[in-house]
């Protein structure tokens, strides 16, 4: 984790001075005089994250040992990619199609990348979410929610 | 005490019990569904109680509120994803537990810690509501923004490895809480040309995203091994590990007394809410422990302390709201619209315009307690079986829902997009070691902070010096920076400690 810990410290500073020499300056105004500036408070965090990342650098320079594990594991990446992939899809039927589209495809497209093979449980799954979430917000809360 | 006999009879004999029961059952459930909160639940059931009378609509709302928080803890133990921020320790020491067999005994406990603190809450909220209004003034904007200070300090240094990591959580939970129009000089901070994000972040699709998607995704990452231990996660075949033991109620009496006492005072201080409840209350058992090594791997002690306080901050949230009209956390905020809406007036003087209103209110609170406990005993076996069922069908689901509820926030597709972009922090914060807890509280709560802050530099007349008129924040400023070194100076030892061992094996 030292070297992870060390290498998060350096992206984070950077941020912190993107943020503090670009963005800030150039997504608020400096606001009417008199009152204090819309920027302070973003500013005083961005200029806590920079000396606090500093310090997590400095405090994480000791050499890794041999054991440091590193903090993902090839499964949880692939997990991220693959979840996002439906993600991706699911929102794309959503602009085109619809909310049905929509939540059928994340809840089938989620089954089938987490490894699930059933047709019955592919197709079934999303049906009943899909029916339960109607009955819980149009019959039970009498709630619409699109 | 005349109005609180005529109160009893207002609940027991009309249809306001069994809108209060409705609310808790559906707050449990709403609860146990990570991402579909108390707030999401009230927020969603107002329209619902167009039609009913107050007491049956603010027992609805009320149970809702209190049953969620109950509720929360179930997916905390059985699923490791808190159904709410601030069920987020119980997630630390519960989940061990279940994978132990020792799911059942571990709902109870949290069902009863959660109701004990409950209970006692609304038994302070009952006796000091009307009386603390003349004290509750005393907590001025300076002393409000140490308060805050000193709440994130002390959080960030107490959750997760390291203390630094814990401030810069906080620190870009803040940053994050400055989007949007800026509420005195109403410039838009960081919104890069979006309207939608004028208003600022929606702390609904944030959280959603940081705790219940980004630990699906995780969850994902580890699915073989987490089924394979699903698949032995079965119920201990020995009877004590399904029920609480004597010896175990008696470690965990004192655990649940003082949970219910920081849950309490954390709820009557306006701005802390639950998530610093719960987080206090850990800390402070894991601290009182002889064995704090081994929180964090099944302590039944951690989810008494944890969910104790986390249901206590509820009812005494609602003390500064009924002493002052203030709402002291995000539920009181939105239960302020319902009860105006039911011709409840929030602040010190509904005590003498409509006494017979806030008995009936009071009674029907604590019904509600009584209905957790029955409803949430009832149903424990059946919230169990979500153990058996592999997560593979679990998370499709869960990501759904976490999709409604973003939804239903803004009834727009950009509150998915934000839901998205925390679930990628939260994911990256997960593995760094960076306290998303701290994060989401730092959000919350800045605000508020930021008011004070800048209500103190006028106070003070920009001069700090002149806060030694205000001694309660001078308290509170020492008490952070007394934090900051004792947490540094321990981290400093391990360092040192784990640096020494290295070398040893290296040489």
């Amino acid at each position: 984790m030292r070297r992870a810990n060390a290498i998060s410290g350096f992206v984070l500073a950077a941020i912190a001075i993107l943020a503090l020499l670009v963005v800030i300056p150039w997504q608020i105004e400096n606001g009417p005089a008199g009152m204090m500036s819309p920027r302070l408070v973003p500013q005083l965090m961005m200029g806590a994250v920079l000396v606090l990342s500093v310090l997590l650098v400095l405090t994480n320079l000791e050499p890794a040992g041999r054991d440091d594990p590193p903090p993902f594991s090839r499964e949880e990446l692939r997990a991220l990619a693959l979840i996002s992939g439906v993600f991706a899809v699911s929102i794309t039927l959503y602009l085109t199609i619809g909310a049905l589209a929509f939540g059928s495809v994340l809840v089938a497209g989620t089954l089938v990348v987490l490894g699930e093979r059933r047709p019955l449980i592919v197709a079934g799954m999303p049906v009943a979410l899909m029916l339960l979430l109607w009955v819980l917000f149009y019959k039970i809360l009498g709630t619409a929610i699109l | 005490m005349e109005y609180l006999l005529i109160a009893i009879q207002d609940v027991f004999t009309g249809p306001s019990l069994f809108w209060v029961a409705g609310g808790v059952l559906l707050g449990y459930i709403l609860g146990a569904i990570p991402g579909l909160g108390k707030a999401t639940g009230v927020a969603v059931s107002i329209p619902l109680t167009f039609y009913l009378d107050p007491v049956s609509a603010l027992g609805l709302l009320i149970g809702i509120a209190k049953g969620s928080g109950a509720g929360s803890a179930v997916s905390a133990i059985l699923l490791n994803t808190p159904g709410e921020p601030s069920s987020a320790p119980t997630a630390l020491d519960g989940y061990p537990l279940a994978r132990q067999g020792k799911a059942q005994k571990t709902l109870k406990m949290g069902l009863f810690a959660s109701v004990i603190g409950d209970f006692v809450s609304t038994v302070v909220l009952i006796l000091l509501a009307a009386p603390l209004a003349r004290y509750a003034l005393l907590i001025g904007p300076v002393e409000l923004c140490a308060i805050l200070v000193f709440s994130l300090t002390f959080i960030g240094g107490l959750s997760g490895g390291s203390m630094i990591k814990g401030l810069i959580a906080a620190c870009f939970g803040i940053f994050f809480a400055t989007v949007g129009m800026e509420t005195e000089t109403f410039v838009p901070r960081l919104t890069f040309g979006f309207l939608q994000l004028d208003d600022g972040i929606s702390l609904v699709p944030m959280a959603i995203g940081m705790l219940a998607v980004a630990e699906m995704i995780v969850q994902a990452g580890n699915l073989r091994e987490l089924d394979a231990q699903t698949e032995r996660m079965k119920d201990s075949d020995n009877p004590d590990d399904r029920r609480i033991t004597g010896p175990e109620w008696r470690r965990c009496a004192p655990v649940i007394a003082r949970g219910s006492l920081i849950g309490t005072i954390v709820g009557i201080l306006p701005g802390l809410g639950a998530s610093v409840g719960s987080f206090l209350s850990y800390g402070a058992t894991k601290r009182a422990s002889k064995t704090p090594e081994k929180f964090g791997t099944g302590m039944i002690e951690g989810v008494a302390a944890s969910e104790s306080a986390d249901n206590a901050v509820v009812p005494s949230s609602l003390i500064p709201l009924f002493a002052l009209g203030i709402p002291g956390s995000v539920i009181a905020a939105i239960l302020i619209a319902a009860f105006i809406l039911h011709g409840l007036t929030p602040g010190p003087r509904m005590f003498t315009e409509q006494p017979r209103l806030v008995a009936d209110l009071y009674i029907a609170m604590l019904s509600a307690s009584l209905i957790m406990l029955a409803l949430g005993y009832a149903g424990q076996r059946i919230f169990a079986m979500i153990i058996r069922v592999p997560l593979r069908l679990i998370i499709p689901g869960v990501l759904l829902f976490c999709c409604v509820g973003a939804y239903m926030e803004t009834s727009s597709v950009f509150s998915i997009y934000i839901m998205l972009a925390f679930t990628l922090i939260g994911f990256l914060s997960r593995k760094l070691d960076f306290s998303f807890v701290t994060f989401l509280i730092g959000f919350v709560v800045a605000p508020k902070l930021e008011l004070s802050f800048r209500q103190s530099l006028q106070l003070l007349n920009h001069d700090w010096a002149n806060l030694v008129k205000h001694p309660i924040a001078i308290a509170f400023f020492l008490a952070a920076i007394a934090t900051v070194l004792a947490v540094a100076r321990k981290e400093a030892r391990q360092s040192v400690g784990t640096i020494d061992t290295k070398r040893e094996e290296l040489s």
